[in-house]
């Protein structure tokens, strides 16, 4: 299994295994990985397994996360890599399979409220900031929406540009589809996005689509500025201010 | 194409009553989905009524396109998608109002998520946590979101999707019929594609079973009710905590017609073709 190190001084002082859960990374000890430091947010980055592949994320710290000496704001790390916090670093342990993804297999129970029950306005507006508050890390504050966006490398298609509004988004020759392609034996559905909560997802269509040059296996949440190839054409995933 | 549809309720296995509801207007094609809250029997009363009302103002704006509608229109929609969302209003007030004059029915709510196909338009409306889904290419795209807290904090970027579904506060809802004089609706269309396979369920399936579970037991079973049997049979093979309702409807090619009779022997072809390179594999 993966593993994170927590170095100060070239001693390790904490060591934790990355699994199927975000480990997160900050100066509050209800972190998965506490650092006890100023220069430390206090919910400052998290590690976590995105697609088989080992993610860090900064979590709009005020000192910043870099990775081999490199400010990031997201990074794939590779085992061996150097995460600075502060004056801490973290060294990158990512030999060993990455865990089970989230979606397969059977889902934990999970405790709840058994009733179902309803939040008028004003509750609502109270835990969604409260809950906000204690996250540290909302990134769609308000008055600042961006607009997820389509544009088109290379290919031909109906439009240059394509703003993804639906819930659904066909890529595809059909007539039927949002972003057309033109062209002879090109794929009727080529491909499709989905918005989900959590972001845009990519899936195959009649062909499968490439992300940044690496073609899907399954759905595939799509990052700012991801390059997608399919049926002939190149698309730059874009979240426009 | 042919669009052939079922659909199962089930108590669950923890749950004594069934606050779950659906009807499927075969002629209309129209498939409604509720799910009911309120102590006692007052779910089961929403989600009832939710249903009924839903139907019967689809039905009158077929008979009468005139008929009037209810709530706030929305721009860009066709005459489908605006009924379906007028008829979502309409429920909510009906089930507010209700609960206004009947103290013992303070607090009774219900979701609602209902789909109606006009030839390959697919409308649909939608307030709450239960969900409709579409299979396509095997892969399940998801076409509500959920009205809830955690969702809602997804959203925000404020939990991830795993905090959420491990989360303590999965049945605290932000929007549900009954609770406020009027509702936002979530209403939108999309276009339907040969094979595409239509799912609405309420969340006593999606807590229990995964997504690709789901789109595994979709393409495996062929026949609709078949299919949400077995859905339901999973659910409560994994605990059955809540009422679990799954509506399934299949957009198969239809089966006269030259055009599809060739159609369906390029894709014999097709087949044959795949085939013959599993056999050089082997």
């Amino acid at each position: 299994m993966a593993k994170l190190s927590l170095m100060f001084q070239d001693k390790i002082v904490k060591e934790v295994p990355v699994g199927s859960r975000p480990i997160g990374i900050g100066r509050s000890p209800d972190n998965d990985l506490p650092v006890d430091n100023l220069a430390v947010s206090n919910y400052h980055a998290r590690v976590y397994f995105e697609g088989g592949r080992l993610v860090v994320e900064d979590l709009d710290s005020l000192n910043g996360t870099f990775v081999n000496d490199l400010r990031v704001e997201r990074a794939t790390l590779h085992d061996g890599d150097s995460i600075h916090i502060g004056k801490h670093r973290i060294k990158v342990d990512a030999t060993g399979d990455a865990p089970v993804p989230w979606d397969s297999g059977r889902k934990a129970a999970a405790p709840r409220i058994n009733e179902t029950m309803v939040l008028d306005t004003k509750e609502r507006r109270e835990m969604l900031q409260q809950a906000a508050a204690s996250g540290e890390r909302t990134q769609f504050a308000a008055g600042r929406m961006k607009v997820p966006t389509l544009i088109v490398l290379n290919g031909r298609t109906d439009q240059k540009e394509y703003m993804l509004t639906s819930k659904l988004t066909v890529i595809g020759k059909s007539a039927m589809a949002t972003v057309r392609l033109k062209g002879w034996f090109k794929p009727h559905m080529a491909a499709q996005i989905n918005q989900r909560d959590d972001g845009f997802y990519i899936g195959p269509g009649d062909k499968v689509p490439t992300v940044n040059g690496s073609p899907i296996q399954g759905p595939v949440r799509l990052k700012d500025g991801d390059v997608i190839e399919v049926g002939g054409v190149r698309l730059n995933f874009i979240f426009r201010e | 194409m042919e669009i052939v549809s079922g659909g199962v309720s089930d108590v669950g296995r923890l749950r004594s009553n069934n606050e779950d509801c659906f009807r499927i207007v075969a002629p209309l094609q129209l498939f409604v989905l509720s799910d009911g809250m309120g102590g006692e029997a007052h779910g089961e009363v929403a989600s009832a009524m939710a249903v009924e009302t839903v139907t019967k103002h689809c039905l009158e704006g077929q008979e009468n396109h005139a008929a009037p509608l209810f709530g706030e229109p929305q721009a860009g929609l066709n005459d489908h998608t605006r009924r379906l969302a007028s008829a979502v209003h309409l429920a909510n007030k009906k089930i507010f109002d209700s609960a206004e004059g009947h103290p013992e029915q303070r607090g009774m709510g219900a979701t609602l998520t209902a789909a109606w196909i006009d030839g390959t338009k697919l409308s649909i409306a939608h307030v709450g946590d239960s969900r409709a889904y579409l299979v396509r290419s095997g892969t399940l795209q998801q076409l509500t979101s959920d009205h809830s807290l955690v969702a809602e904090q997804v959203r925000r970027g404020i939990i991830t999707a795993v905090e959420a579904e491990e989360s303590q506060m999965q049945s605290v809802l932000i929007r549900a019929l009954g609770a406020q004089a009027d509702v936002e609706v979530d209403a939108e269309e999309h276009t339907l594609f040969v094979r595409d396979i239509l799912i609405l369920c309420s969340d006593g399936l999606t807590r229990m079973v995964t997504e690709p579970e789901i789109a595994g037991a979709l393409q495996a079973e062929t026949n609709p009710t078949r299919a949400a049997e077995k859905l339901v049979a999973l659910a409560n093979e994994y605990g059955g905590a809540d009422n679990v309702t799954v509506i399934v409807v299949r957009l198969e090619p239809g089966s006269r017609g030259w055009f599809s009779w060739l159609r369906r022997g390029a894709r014999k072809n097709a087949a044959s073709n795949g085939s013959a390179g599993g056999k050089l594999d082997g």
